[in-house]
């Protein structure tokens, strides 16, 4: 079955068309590849599905529910979660508490008991931070839970973002560039966890990637997207020698 | 760490008899005082409720507010028309039951106020936001200064149960309190996050309108129940005590605690509001050489604090030694300069010295912009393990992630 699908999604901001009648379908426990030149509206496809943007026509699908225009709270209570091309921590915030905030959106007491203390908020935080604590140590940062995420290395700074996502129990993860500016080693034990988040935990990857070897490693199927228009989808073997895709990536001969 | 009923039980007891036991002992050390210094008391109390209420929303939740006195107004009406109207109608003398119910009207009607203005302008950021607010303020002045039912620019009177201490005490420790607690559980972590980063924050499901209409409604519920007690403390509101000024002083005792820190907030409200007090003291006619040269002193200060700050990066302690140092040179230097002036004809002339009072803020707010931008506390707390710390008693665990 299905798990999400888009229904011909388009976005028009004036005159430029950032995504033009795009569709594909994921189902349950994919790892799904979404490729594309700079520009090719990669970033406005997943902000389209996370409620950034409400598309200017289609429709956009999650579990058999119509997604289309839902406000970004509400899509990630549903279970879809993301992370951001550039990052975007709680900057003066710990890692821990970062992943903390991840895991709120599923609370159950009320404002009122946190205000007068009361046991059930109390018990809530510590759970939380247990819970978050558990997903530093599966993208290894438990170490340095205590410190400010500013302060943290890049490629730190790019597994605690997929941490946060986490920690709000997700069926759908979107990852944006998520291996950008990491060095090989880092790439290598970045796709072991993607794994890692699929196998072990059953959570659907649709990730954008400029890393070729990375995506075609890691991605059973792969969606091209060329001026935000789809130009391939296949599994990794047909994308690489489709002659569109290396047309759009390095361009026609003469 | 496991969460234990019988020690959250007793710490809690412990906390609300401690809080009463401050109060009783505020009212207990002022009882003698002149009415003059318990009514400087009382109002340092309630700035300090107004700058913790005002840091909920501009230093925890991040939304610039500069509009703040409108709802202590709010509120000091609300309290000054319940006295003028239902409590001066009773037969009774005066009941001490009185107070808490003006502070909790005026937080009532204040909240909604707040909750009015904050739904639709909430969605505005920053610049645009901090504009709404200042013509809030402007236009809650601007009505109580023409309804015939709020007295007009004449004000209202509201003397029939004049404030005690006890309550100024109470309310500047419940506000600590509610945002203490809120800071210490996982929804006052939401309320950073929409601080830090709006649409990270919205993508991890956190409900952005929601979270700042809260912490708006909070805040000016706060103010307003400051804005009762103000009421029933002066015996008398007017349109003028909430001018522009007033938000301007709560939000500058904000910036300069350190926006986020309770602690910091707390004590710059208590010092912004008393150092210019004191000032009224100084003699009416100082000679000219006396400003000059502290204002000589300050900057020749500033400017080798500032060179300390950038420049030297060794031992703190250190550190601590040459900018205390420097800080004492610059006290010295003020009296010497203030002799040598005088010399010259020029300085010799006499100013009122109550006219240093005004500029006490822009310079507070000038060294602070040169040498700590982030405030006195930054984004820090007071909290027991620091000062263990500092003392060196105890290595400190910053948060037990031990489960």
């Amino acid at each position: 079955m299905s798990l999400l699908r888009l229904d011909e999604a388009t976005i028009k901001f004036g005159g430029l068309v950032a995504v033009n009648s795009v569709s594909f379908e994921l189902n349950q426990g994919d790892l799904f590849g979404l490729i594309g030149p700079n520009g090719a509206g990669k970033t406005t496809c997943f902000n389209l599905i996370t409620g950034v943007y409400a598309p200017t026509s289609g429709m956009i699908t999650f579990n058999g529910r119509n997604i289309t225009g839902t406000p970004s709270n509400k899509i990630a209570k549903l279970g879809i979660c993301r992370t951001f091309q550039n990052i975007r921590l709680y900057g003066s915030l710990s890692s821990l508490e970062n992943v903390v905030v991840g895991g709120f959106l599923r609370h159950r007491t009320t404002l009122g008991s946190a205000l007068c203390y009361l046991p059930g908020a109390i018990k809530e935080t510590e759970q939380l931070k247990h819970q978050a604590l558990e997903l530093l140590k599966l993208v290894d940062l438990d170490d340095v839970a205590n410190v400010r995420s500013k302060d943290l290395p890049y490629g730190k700074q790019r597994r605690l973002e997929i941490a946060r996502a986490m920690a709000t129990q997700p069926q759908l993860l979107l990852l944006d560039e998520p291996a950008a500016g990491m060095n090989p080693q880092e790439k290598m034990e970045l796709l072991q966890m993607v794994k890692k988040i699929r196998d072990e935990l059953g959570v659907t990857v649709l990730l954008i990637e400029h890393d070729m070897k990375f995506v075609m490693n890691l991605c059973e199927r792969i969606f091209v997207l060329d001026h935000g228009e789809e130009i391939a989808q296949g599994p990794p073997s047909e994308i690489r020698n489709d002659p569109k895709v290396i047309a759009a990536y390095l361009g026609e001969a003469v | 760490m496991k969460f234990n009923f019988g020690k959250w039980a007793a710490s809690r007891i412990g906390s609300i008899l401690l809080a009463f036991a401050v109060c009783f002992l505020a009212q207990f050390m002022l009882r003698g005082a002149t009415d003059y210094s318990r009514l400087l008391f009382s109002l340092a109390g309630l700035y300090v409720t107004l700058a913790v209420s005002l840091n909920l929303i501009n230093g925890i939740t991040g939304q610039f507010s500069i509009g703040h006195a409108a709802f202590y107004q709010i509120g000091a009406y609300t309290g000054a028309l319940l006295a003028s109207t239902v409590f001066k109608n009773m037969a009774d003398a005066a009941n001490p039951l009185w107070l808490p119910i003006a502070m909790v009207c005026g937080a009532i009607v204040s909240g909604l106020a707040g909750f009015i203005v904050g739904l639709p302008s909430l969605r505005l950021r920053g610049d645009y936001l901090a504009v709404v607010t200042l013509g809030i303020g402007e236009i809650v002045t601007i009505i109580a200064k023409n309804q015939k039912a709020l007295g007009e620019a004449y004000g209202l009177s509201a003397s029939k149960y004049p404030s005690t201490v006890f309550f100024v005490v109470l309310l500047a420790i419940i506000t600590i309190a509610v945002c203490r607690n809120l800071l210490k559980t996982a929804h006052g972590l939401s309320f950073l996050a929409v601080r830090e980063d709006e649409i990270a924050s919205s993508a991890m499901g956190v409900n952005l309108t929601k979270t700042k209409v809260t912490a708006f409604v909070l805040g000016s519920a706060f103010a307003g129940a400051a804005g009762a007690l103000y009421a029933h403390t002066k015996g008398f509101v007017s349109p003028t005590d909430f001018s522009m000024d007033a938000s301007f002083l709560i939000l500058t005792m904000v910036v300069l605690g350190g926006t986020g820190s309770i602690t910091g907030t707390a004590i710059a409200a208590i010092v912004l509001f008393i150092v210019p007090e004191k000032m009224r003291d100084l003699p009416p006619s100082i000679a000219v050489a006396t400003p000059v040269g502290v204002a000589i002193a300050i900057i020749t200060s500033v400017v080798i604090l500032k060179k300390i700050q950038d420049n030297f990066h060794g031992n703190p302690y250190k550190r601590l030694g040459m900018n205390l140092g420097v800080i004492a040179g610059g006290v010295v230097l003020a009296m010497i300069m203030g002799r040598l002036l005088v010399l010259i004809p020029t300085f010799q002339s006499t100013i009122n010295g109550q006219l240093f009072r005004m500029p006490v803020l822009a310079v507070t707010l000038v060294v602070l912009m040169l040498l700590r931008p982030q405030g006195i506390f930054g984004h820090s707390e007071f909290s027991w393990s620091w000062v263990q710390k500092v003392l060196g008693k105890r290595p400190v665990q910053e948060v037990e992630v031990a489960a």
